[in-house]
């Protein structure tokens, strides 16, 4: 880390004031949420800007509320406001779990959901988790807003669709009703995680309706597979036969590579691991 | 939990708070970071991207002019100054001249008005490079055609720490060489009923101290002065010394709190380089590493050790040979005396007929390794007491017993020509196991593991302190020990207060000031309780004296009938305490009685080592067999301390050593891919966290006062880390019947070595 080049703090009194200033600014400046993510990069002098846009002085963007039936999470809310939010533990304790696990309390305590998923490192338990919950995100350009889901928002390591004045304004997630059994499961070792594991499944009785399966931090973005999402419907004993082929499905999708975390080959024998220890966690 | 405290101690063997917790931990502390000198500027370092590389040409112009810049330093700049330094041997220029020899390397360094000024123009200094062939480990640097990385010959420094030649410079990439060898090992393993051998590695680790290299330097016509982060002031003013080619008396060294070491702050570092910049600059400069950069300073020696050990048919350890291949980077720093300590600590505390030891380090295109807490003791330890448990497992032994049955026994002299053993191993084991429950039942997937450590520690003998006795009672401790977390400023006023009979709080201590503080050779190897601690008291006590003798000056009567009591002297109905001696001795309530003393090798300190620092540790880890992933359930430290001056501080050291040799057990492994470290951030490098420990941790002292040093102590604070990733290892073996003989275990690794046992069982 060396001592941060010299830049200009913008601070917006709106998402569109925001958005003007990226226009303004193009490549030379960056919206800054807790800058967890965006500090360290330019103490460590692989990102340089002049500008940075601080989305956290626009009124209401960390605001996290319930609304027919979906929980809505602003971009600027932390990890620590959405780990304790009474409406996040009641109505999806899966994702404030999930986000009591992220980092550590510091990180928690500045770094955003926005600022986890704009930076689309690839290593993002919110990424895969909310993939699985079939959550949308909200994007605004000025006036111009329009919706994606989680898999279109982030496109690559490091990459997202956001166009180059956009701004996540926030994440939309459907609230299933009672039926919904949902897990989160993750291996680390060091700062980031190894392997997430997110799983969602509709179940009625001992049958599962419908499932989605979703492994992060394995690849260069969440994946899902089809094929091992049918593998984990049906009942609950044949599921439990089919596990392991579904988790090589997933696997298969997922294409781990070799990296500093683990070899390709361990990172798909961990995929059936988590898989059956997430399938076990959400049943419990 | 410490054994019973001894009845007749005051403030020693008691768990005083420590002097500095309440400082530190408000953040009034002052670390050489918050100095600030008038004029001072700011130097940032510009690093060689190649591992091995000529400089062709460095253009700094740009960065010059650069509007803030005082000035840039190059290799080029050094005409008037000796720039190649070390204290082993003098390989190592304080900034790369002609060629670089590893990616990290400094090359050149800005001064400026502040740091973000100074590393701005970092990249405007234009370096041209002519790439050479590198070589990464010590199999690579022996190669036949193995580029050579340093191309001339070295002298030998005056203050390496051994005896023995110095074997850099001769025309290959070997750094050092050493061995030991007696008995007859062939013929033992010739003979032997059992016999263990394997390959083992220990990897290349960065003891991480949360403050990373600090220093300033104001370089003056009246000498160089320097405010350091180091645990060796005197060390650093030696090589300082000769860069500068002036008397000791105009080099001076400041040392405030440093913010731990390690290892990683022994011997000279930046200081040279920062010095050369204020030379330059001609006003004091800062130089302050960032963590990442501390990295591309020093680690640990990583260790390629073969080995084999044999036992007779009664279970006697009859014969250990091995041959170790150290990666010692690209400058030798204080690696050759790794490479001595590392040989001797083959050995292990136990007692050997028949032995065989060769090493041999070699330079390589890498960070420089260096000390690193243990001291070469942690490197062969986990092929030393793995072979340990492989060996009982082979003879269908139980490893403790085992263990018990060949340590090193109290007085024995096991290791020829050293002095005996002075701890009590079978009570550390027995301590340990015992902690840890070694023989309840074990659940599944749980394995324990029971080590042991000796290493011939305190360095070399060479101590000198003055205790000033003031007018009012007072005292004050001039000492050249380094306060370095260990809490050398709370033990060493316990040692005067409990001679002198003064308060514990009216003691101060005075520290690592080389233009004011006598002579201490270092601060490490475990030596300042036992060496400054003997030197404090002798001085206490010759201060006595001194005011024994004012005494009788004082109250007209001969120095025979002066008698001492605690805090003071009596005779007949006449009583005073040091207070009035030295007022009434003045005829002033002012003034001051000086005591001192010189500690060489001599009288109790004449046999080398100083003592033998013994540890025992006691592990219980459990196997997620899906994974790999290793849970530390329990821990035990037994620190052979002979006396703990301040047990609490004892303790505190046991738990920290064995936390760090757990990291080395589970996770810590700088990663080199190709020319480039790929983790060298604390992001990347895995560093052990509280959460890491077991729930159940024991700390046990073992205090039959047998050492040296006074009232019987002797070091501790090293050896918890040695046994600990053998002993890790050891109870993973338990736990899932594979061994694992590189270290880290990780997740991954245990994994794969637990597959590959499950395709082997499946084929047989
Ligand atoms: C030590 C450490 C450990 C970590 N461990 C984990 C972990 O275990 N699991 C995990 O998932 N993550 C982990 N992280 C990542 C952490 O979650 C992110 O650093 C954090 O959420 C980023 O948020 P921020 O507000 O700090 O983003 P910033 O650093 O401020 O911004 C990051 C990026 O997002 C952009 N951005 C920010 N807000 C918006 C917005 N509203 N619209 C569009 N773009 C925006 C910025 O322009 C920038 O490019 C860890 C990080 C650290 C430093």
């Amino acid at each position: 880390m060396m001592p941060l080049r010299r830049f200009a703090m913008h601070q917006p009194k709106s998402v569109a004031e925001a958005s003007q200033m990226l226009a303004e600014f193009g490549e030379k400046g960056r919206l800054y949420a807790g800058g967890t993510e965006l500090l360290l990069a330019m103490k460590h002098d692989l990102l340089r800007y002049e500008h940075l846009i601080d989305v956290k002085t626009i009124p209401g963007l960390n605001k996290i509320e319930l609304k027919n039936g979906t929980l809505n999470i602003g971009g600027a809310a932390t990890h620590r406001a959405i780990e304790h939010s009474p409406a996040v533990k009641e109505n999806l304790p899966v994702l404030a779990q999930m986000e009591n696990n992220v980092a550590n309390v510091r990180v928690r305590a500045s770094g955003t959901l926005g600022g986890n998923l704009c930076f689309a490192e690839p290593h993002s338990d919110p990424a895969a988790l909310l993939l699985a919950l079939g959550a949308k995100a909200h994007l605004q350009a000025k006036s111009v807003r329009r919706t994606v889901t989680i898999d279109k928002l982030i496109t690559g390591s490091y990459e997202t669709s956001l166009g180059a004045d956009e701004l996540l304004e926030g994440i939309e997630i459907p609230l299933a009703g009672k039926s919904q059994r949902a897990a989160y499961v993750k291996f680390q070792l060091k700062e980031r995680p190894t392997l997430g594991l997110a799983l969602v499944l509709d179940v009625d009785g001992d049958n599962i309706k419908k499932a989605k399966a979703v492994v992060g931090s394995v690849s260069p973005m969440p994946t899902e597979s089809d094929k091992a999402n049918g593998l984990l419907t049906g009942s609950r004993a044949q599921v439990e036969k089919q596990l392991l082929d579904a988790a090589g499905a997933l696997a298969q999708a997922a294409d781990p590579v070799d990296d500093l975390e683990g070899g390709a080959d361990y990172k798909r024998h961990l995929i059936g691991v988590f898989l059956k220890r997430a399938f076990i966690k959400a049943l419990a | 939990m410490s054994a019973e405290k001894k009845p007749d101690f005051h403030v020693v063997n008691h768990a005083v708070p420590r002097r500095d917790a309440r400082v530190k931990v408000t953040g009034k502390a002052q670390y050489v970071a918050d100095l600030k000198l008038i004029g001072m500027a700011y130097a940032k370092v510009l690093r060689s991207p190649y591992a091995h590389a000529k400089i062709l040409s460095i253009d700094a112009s740009r960065a010059t002019a650069h509007p803030g810049v005082y000035c840039v330093v190059t290799g080029n700049d050094l005409e008037g100054l000796n720039p190649y330094y070390g204290h082993a041997v003098k390989d190592h220029p304080l900034l790369a001249i002609d060629k670089v020899r590893y990616a990290g390397e400094a090359v050149a360094a800005v001064v400026a008005v502040d740091e973000r000024t100074a590393f701005e123009a970092l990249e405007l200094i234009d370096v041209k490079y002519e790439e050479l062939n590198a070589v990464f480990t010590p199999q690579e640097a022996m190669a036949e055609d193995a580029p050579l990385l340093h191309e001339k010959q070295f002298e030998a420094g005056a203050l390496r720490g051994f005896e023995g030649e110095v074997t850099a410079g001769k025309g290959s990439n070997i750094c050092q060489k050493h061995h030991i060898k007696w008995g007859n090992v062939e013929e033992a393993f010739k003979n032997a009923a059992a016999v263990v051998e394997g390959d083992y590695y220990f990897p290349m680790t960065y003891a991480y101290a949360m403050e990373a290299y600090v220093a300033i330097a104001d370089v003056t016509d009246q000498g160089v002065n320097i405010y350091s982060s180091a645990q060796h002031p005197f060390m650093v003013r030696h090589d300082l010394k000769s860069v500068f080619n002036l008397p000791v008396s105009k080099v001076r060294l400041i040392v405030p709190f440093v913010g731990g070491g390690y290892g990683s702050k022994s011997y000279t570092k930046i200081e040279p380089l920062v010095a050369a910049c204020s030379w330059k600059a001609k006003r004091p400069v800062k130089l302050q590493l960032t963590v990442e950069e501390a990295m591309l300073t020093t680690r640990s020696d990583d260790a390629y050790t073969w080995m084999r050990t044999a036992v007779d048919a009664n279970g006697k350890i009859i014969a250990r040979q091995a041959k170790i291949f150290m990666n010692t980077g690209a400058y030798a720093e204080n690696s050759p005396l790794v490479v001595e300590k590392s040989t001797n600590r083959c050995v292990g505390p136990y007692a050997i007929p028949n032995v065989l030891i060769e090493n041999c380090s070699l330079y390589t295109n890498t960070v420089p390794a260096s000390s690193y807490r243990g001291f070469g003791c942690a490197q062969v330890t986990l092929p030393g007491e793995s072979q340990i448990d492989e060996l009982a497992a082979k003879i269908g032994k139980d490893p403790y017993e085992f263990r018990l049955a060949n340590a090193a026994k109290p007085g024995e002299e096991f290791f020829p020509g050293m002095r005996p053993f002075d701890g009590t191993l079978k009570q550390d084991l027995d301590t340990a196991a015992r902690a840890i429950g070694w023989n309840t039942p074990l659940a599944k997937g749980h394995g324990r593991g029971v080590a042991c450590s000796g290493s011939d520690a305190g360095a070399y003998p060479l101590t000198s302190t003055v205790v000033r006795v003031h007018a009012d009672g007072s005292v004050t401790i001039m000492t050249g020990s380094t306060e370095l977390g260990q809490g050398s400023h709370t033990v060493l006023p316990q040692i005067a207060a409990e001679e002198l009979g003064v308060d514990f709080d009216k003691v101060n201590v005075v520290s690592s000031d080389t233009a004011i503080t006598p002579y201490d050779r270092s601060t490490g190897a475990s030596r300042t309780t036992t060496l400054m601690g003997s030197a404090v008291l002798e001085a206490s006590r010759e201060a006595i004296q001194q005011m024994v003798v004012m005494a009788a000056d004082v109250l007209k009567v001969k120095v025979e009938d002066i008698q001492t009591v605690r805090g003071g002297v009596r005779c007949g109905e006449a009583q005073l305490n040091w207070s009035e001696v030295i007022s009434k001795f003045y005829a002033l309530p002012d003034g001051e009685v000086i005591g001192r003393s010189y500690i060489r090798k001599s009288g109790r300190f004449s046999a080398l080592p100083v003592f033998w620092e013994a540890a025992a540790t006691g592990v219980e880890i459990s196997v997620d067999q899906e994974t790999g992933k290793i849970t530390m359930e329990k821990l035990a430290t037994v620190g052979d301390v002979g006396l703990a001056i301040n047990p609490a501080l004892a303790e505190g050291q046991d738990i920290g050593a064995a936390t760090m040799g757990m990291g080395i057990g589970l996770f810590e492994e700088l990663i080199y891919e190709g020319s480039q470290l790929v983790n060298g951030s604390i992001l990347d490098y895995r560093l052990p966290r509280f959460s890491d420990l077991p729930k159940e941790v024991e700390l046990h002292l073992v205090q039959n006062q047998d050492g040296v040093g006074p009232y019987g102590a002797k070091g501790g604070g090293e050896a918890s880390l040695n046994s600990m990733a053998a002993n890790i290892a050891n109870a993973v073996d338990r736990a899932t019947g594979v061994r694992i003989r590189h270290a880290p275990l990780t997740p991954e690794k245990v994994w794969r070595a637990l597959k590959d046992k499950n395709i082997q069982g499946s084929k047989v």
